[in-house]
């Protein structure tokens, strides 16, 4: 019986990940978890499927010695674990470097399949101009220093994945999705804004906001990671209908709560984000660089998306946009 | 000349080593980084456009041929990897903690010392700015002769640093003698060494785990809340590691036996309690006026030097880097004197031995 690793399933998309596998008939999980983390999402998801066999490995993977015992004889890995925030240092180590460990574990023992979720912030988008489309043959980033540090991890992952297939031979697939939303979510993507000192600040506009509802994003992620076709090839994930950033705010302001928000639009976060760059090298570095002209230009400076790619595979988005914000909102508001 | 650095260990504290030396151009550059997981070293040479970096050491110090080393690994490795670097002809800037023990690192002092090459540690709030304003009002007899000294160094468990040692059992951190004070109280105690001038002041230590048992592993009896008490022929001192106390606060207040005076770290203020000196009820309605205006020049002069570009988080450690470049470069005295980094480990180890590495002790 075909023995499926995942890691990063205690995770916010993780949890749907794994109850997606199982309703895809993938009944034999091995799951990855950080000592001390929190099982019960899991849980719930597997007592749905009572025939399914659910086996716990406590592991760190920035540590090579845990990779080894969690990749031992499975035959397909879903390898979500990653670092979304912290110091540079922590983040690196803990997707890239686990990411080795993981690679080097896996080179040994040779599974059929290696399902990478990656992100959209790999794209190089910041000199392609406003309203570029967004697809899988846009170029990746070639200046991952000068934008946000996620982007520069996942990117760095990527390419380590890449560089591993060629030594080791394992079918890989890569999934980049956009804005992962849903219950247990964050509420805005930076996207949309910032959230500076309780004011929020609105600086997507009338940009579309590519979102990917969780269990979509998790059902898409099954079906590539199915698919014989699917080897070698990358997927871009998102959901149709998109909303701009602008309809987002507005409806979470209507179902969610009202909060304080100032409008930036584009031309003026450009001006803004040049005197930025200059202040921080001017002081050097008494405020971060939170905005620079790169940095904008890349987060929201504009895209068109395409997921056609991921439809010809077989995908269909099950929850449609506005049920997913309507759930998703509904989440925040009794959170809230 | 510039100095050419290098640095072995590319952690958190990393950053902000390679940030404040490109901020003093005239003294120095980065020309290489190390740390034996060669991504770590990979990501900090990008972002922060390093020329070179390596996953051996003793490859990078025979190419790079630096002239000062800075180590920011884990203690475990400063011994080892100070011998070598000083072997190699450098001077080294070791970060806090020195080493495991006091025997550690008198055997590093006594490298140092033997190889002619210079050395500091990371005792960087020393060179804060409150910390130079506390140093010239003592010596200018503000507070008359020092009676006492309180150190407080609050801990945040929930921050990153307090997040990765919890997350993860085999963190190295949990391996240290002295655990998670192991690694900060360098930063307890050195505030007290130019108080307390004796080498072997009487010392207490209590401490005990705070934090609720939820782990199963070695996390569960991690002590978190220390107290020290030290009595010097001269000079007593208090010293509180809390994990618990909200907000993490930091400073130092000095009593001497005209004034009391307070340090904060975090406020970046540093102020006088003059005590009553009207009479009757006059004497307590003035000095909460006197301590406000005491508070608002503080803050005018933090806001001027930030107006000016000169108000940063790292402000102590780059002016301690600077100054030990300058003992390199210009045979100026060096910042800190090893007599006091053996004194800080000394009452280390004597904190730790009286402690215990147990669970609980009340």
């Amino acid at each position: 019986m075909k023995k499926v690793l995942v890691t990063g399933a205690t995770g916010f998309l993780g949890g749907s990940l794994v109850e997606r596998l199982l309703a895809h008939g993938e009944n034999n999980l091995r799951i990855t978890v950080r000592p001390g983390s929190r099982r019960e999402r899991v849980l719930t998801a597997a007592a749905r499927y009572p025939d399914a066999r659910i086996e716990f490995v406590e592991a760190n993977l920035a540590a090579p010695g845990d990779a080894a015992r969690a990749t031992d004889g499975v035959d397909v890995v879903y390898h979500l674990a990653a670092s979304l925030r912290g110091a540079p240092a922590d983040m690196f180590l803990n997707t890239v470097v686990a990411s080795k460990h993981l690679l080097d574990a896996i080179g040994a023992r040779k599974p059929m399949r290696v399902v990478l979720v990656s992100s959209f912030s790999v794209y190089g988008v910041a000199e392609l101009g406003r309203g570029a489309l967004v697809d899988e043959q846009t170029p990746l980033e070639t200046h991952p220093e000068r934008r946000d540090l996620y982007g520069h991890v996942k990117l760095r992952q990527e390419a380590l994945f890449r560089e591993h297939v060629g030594k080791n031979g394992f079918e890989l697939v890569i999934l980049r999705p956009g804005v992962i939303y849903g219950p247990g979510g964050i509420a805005f993507s930076s996207r949309v804004g910032l959230n500076l000192f309780g004011l929020f600040l609105h600086l997507g506009g009338r940009n579309l906001l590519p979102l990917s509802f969780v269990d979509n994003c998790a059902d898409a992620i099954v079906v590539a990671g199915q698919a014989a076709e699917a080897a070698g090839q990358v997927y871009n994930v998102h959901d149709d209908d998109l909303p701009t950033c602008a309809e987002y705010l507005e409806a979470y302001r209507r179902e969610v709560k009202a909060i304080r928000c100032v409008r930036i639009p584009y031309p003026a976060l450009a001006v803004l984000s040049h005197l930025l760059e200059r202040y921080h090298a001017w002081s050097k570095g008494q405020l971060p660089a939170i905005f620079t002209p790169y940095k904008s230009a890349t987060t929201w400076g504009g895209n068109r998306f395409d997921n056609s790619k991921l439809k010809r595979l077989g995908w269909k988005q099950g929850i449609s946009t506005a049920q997913g914000m309507q759930r998703t909102f509904a989440w925040l508001r009794a959170k809230s | 000349m510039t100095l050419k650095i290098a640095l072995v260990g590319c952690g958190r504290i990393a950053d902000g080593h390679v940030e404040e030396i490109q901020k003093l151009p005239t003294q120095a550059r980065v020309v290489a980084v190390c740390d034996r997981e060669i991504l770590m070293a990979e990501q900090i040479a990008t972002r922060y456009r390093v020329p070179a970096f390596y996953d051996s050491y003793e490859r990078m110090l025979e190419r790079e041929r630096p002239d000062v080393v800075h180590i920011t690994t884990p203690p475990q490795s400063h011994l080892a990897l100070s011998r070598l670097a000083l072997d190699a002809g450098c001077h080294i800037y070791v970060e806090k903690p020195l080493a495991l023990n006091h025997s550690d690192a008198k055997t590093l002092i006594d490298s140092v010392a033997s190889s002619g090459r210079k050395m500091t540690i990371g005792y960087t709030y020393l060179f804060d700015p409150p910390a130079l304003e506390m140093r010239a009002a003592v010596n200018s007899g503000a507070l008359g002769k020092v009676v006492h000294v309180e150190s407080w160094y609050g801990y945040n468990l929930a921050g990153q640093f307090g997040a990765a040692v919890l997350a993860d059992p085999t963190h190295w951190v949990h391996a240290l003698p002295g655990r998670l004070f192991h690694n900060n109280v360098d930063h307890l105690l050195n505030k007290l060494i130019e108080f307390v001038a004796d080498d072997e002041p009487q010392i207490e230590a209590h401490a005990w785990r705070r934090h609720p048992v939820q782990f199963g592993d070695v996390r569960d009896e991690m002590q978190d809340e220390l107290r020290v008490t030290l009595v010097g022929r001269e000079t007593s001192a208090y010293g509180t590691f809390s994990s618990h106390v909200k907000p993490a606060a930091h400073f130092v207040r000095v009593y001497g036996e005209k004034s009391i005076m307070n340090v904060d770290y975090v406020a970046r203020t540093v102020t006088l309690d003059p005590g009553a000196t009207l009479p009757s009820s006059i004497g307590r309605l003035v000095p909460a006026f006197g301590q406000a205006m005491q508070f608002l020049r503080a803050g005018a002069r933090n806001g001027i030097a930030f107006a000016r570009g000169d108000f940063h988080f790292f402000s102590g450690l780059n002016r301690l880097i600077s100054m030990f470049y300058d003992s390199i470069l210009d045979e100026a005295p060096l910042p800190i004197s090893t007599r006091d980094m053996l004194r800080v480990s000394a009452w280390m180890d004597r904190i730790f031995s009286q402690i215990g590495a147990g669970p609980r002790r009340r």
